[in-house]
């Protein structure tokens, strides 16, 4: 047994070795001193309303995520307002830039048209071409999933953290799921692409 | 069935439990290690940790870990002591799992084994019940291993060469 024990004792001392060096040598590897979460160890709680509630739910002070997002002095925009910023002859202009939070599988899969990517967990990709955006747009939208997403929310402290002004920021909390809900055309594949659907 | 053939299918059937856990390990922690940030907010999730780096390492490291624990069951590797190990992670995990479906259970307030959720093991959404099910099956066919069955077709069973007793020479 005293074997099967220093046995499993090695396993666990060549395993853990082999795996930290993979973990460094993957591409879609994690930065093990990064705080992905900005501090926010605990996850919003899970939702237990269903779709149509949630989406009616959205921004309402009861939401657990708009009261974390304002704790964090993050302004938070609804559906109306999202629409209304898109439709802002600025937004052309690029005087109003929209952000999806997403990772690259879900942004490909459909995004609000002219919308730029900002992975929060591989900023290191994306914060080139983002950050001279921001500094030069008045107003930055910045949206996830919806619902109990926290990547809009994550990806604005980023932003901040990087001296974009608070005050251009807005987080749109129902999301892409939101912005689907509502009717409004998606587009696929790459910014620009020309490739939309409802 | 004589005792001979008896133990030589229990140990056929040993290597192909070996094999399956393997592949099984294998096939999770790879699932997990190609998206290490859905793993990482899954992990969160748990609430166990209080500290990004460790939260971190959990998440960047275990998904490697469970695939070369894996690739050793599967090559015959250090059977046992991997075997060991597989055991000492699904033991823990299962109560983590079962602990959060019960929190899942009462904040919701549906039944047990209604619970529906991602418990980040590689597999996507599974039903508590299934996945208790499947772990106590997981934990059965390590234990095939661990008691030193299915040595047929290993590359090194184990580290350490076998004691072998030379007769006692009575004078």
């Amino acid at each position: 047994m005293k074997k099967v024990l220093l046995e499993a004792l090695l396993v666990v001392a060549v395993g853990a070795v082999v795996a930290f060096a993979a973990n460094a040598l993957s591409p879609r590897g994690l930065k093990l001193t990064e705080d992905y979460f900005h501090g926010e160890m605990l996850p919003v709680p899970r939702a237990r309303t269903n779709r149509t509630e949630f989406v009616a739910a959205t921004n309402s002070a009861l939401d657990p995520v708009v009261t974390r997002l304002k704790e964090k002095g993050l302004q938070v925009i609804n559906g109306d307002k999202a629409v209304e910023l898109f439709h802002n002859p600025l937004y052309q202009q690029g005087a109003i830039i929209f952000l999806d939070a997403r990772n690259d599988e879900h942004y490909q899969s459909g995004h609000v048209p002219g919308a730029y990517q900002f992975d929060n967990y591989h900023p290191e990709n994306y914060m080139g071409t983002v950050f001279p955006l921001c500094q030069s747009a008045q107003k930055i939208v910045v949206y996830c999933n919806g619902g109990n997403c926290e990547d809009s929310q994550f990806a604005a402290l980023t932003l901040r953290d990087a001296q974009v002004p608070n005050e251009k920021l807005f987080v749109y909390t129902g999301g892409i799921t939101e912005w689907t809900n509502r009717g409004y055309a998606v587009e696929v594949g790459e910014r620009n692409s020309g490739k939309t659907h409802k | 069935m004589d005792p001979s053939a008896k133990k030589k299918r229990l140990d056929t059937a040993a290597v192909f439990a070996r094999w399956f856990l393997g592949g099984i390990f294998i096939y999770m922690g790879l699932m997990k290690a190609l998206d290490p940030v859905a793993f990482l907010k899954l992990v969160r999730e748990y609430e166990m940790v209080g500290s990004s780096v460790l939260l971190n390492s959990i998440a960047s490291v275990l998904p490697w870990f469970e695939v070369f624990c894996g690739v050793l069951l599967l090559t015959g590797v250090a059977v046992r002591g991997s075997a060991l190990v597989l055991l000492g992670m699904l033991i823990p995990f299962t109560f983590i799992v079962l602990k959060r479906a019960l929190a899942i259970a009462s904040a919701e307030g549906i039944l047990f084994c209604a619970v529906k959720f991602n418990c980040g093991c590689g597999t996507g959404d599974v039903l508590i019940c299934q996945k208790l099910v499947e772990n106590t099956g997981l934990m059965l066919l390590a234990l095939l291993p661990l008691v030193g069955l299915g040595k047929k077709w290993t590359l090194r069973f184990s580290l350490w060469p076998t004691e072998t007793r030379e007769p006692i020479a009575l004078s």
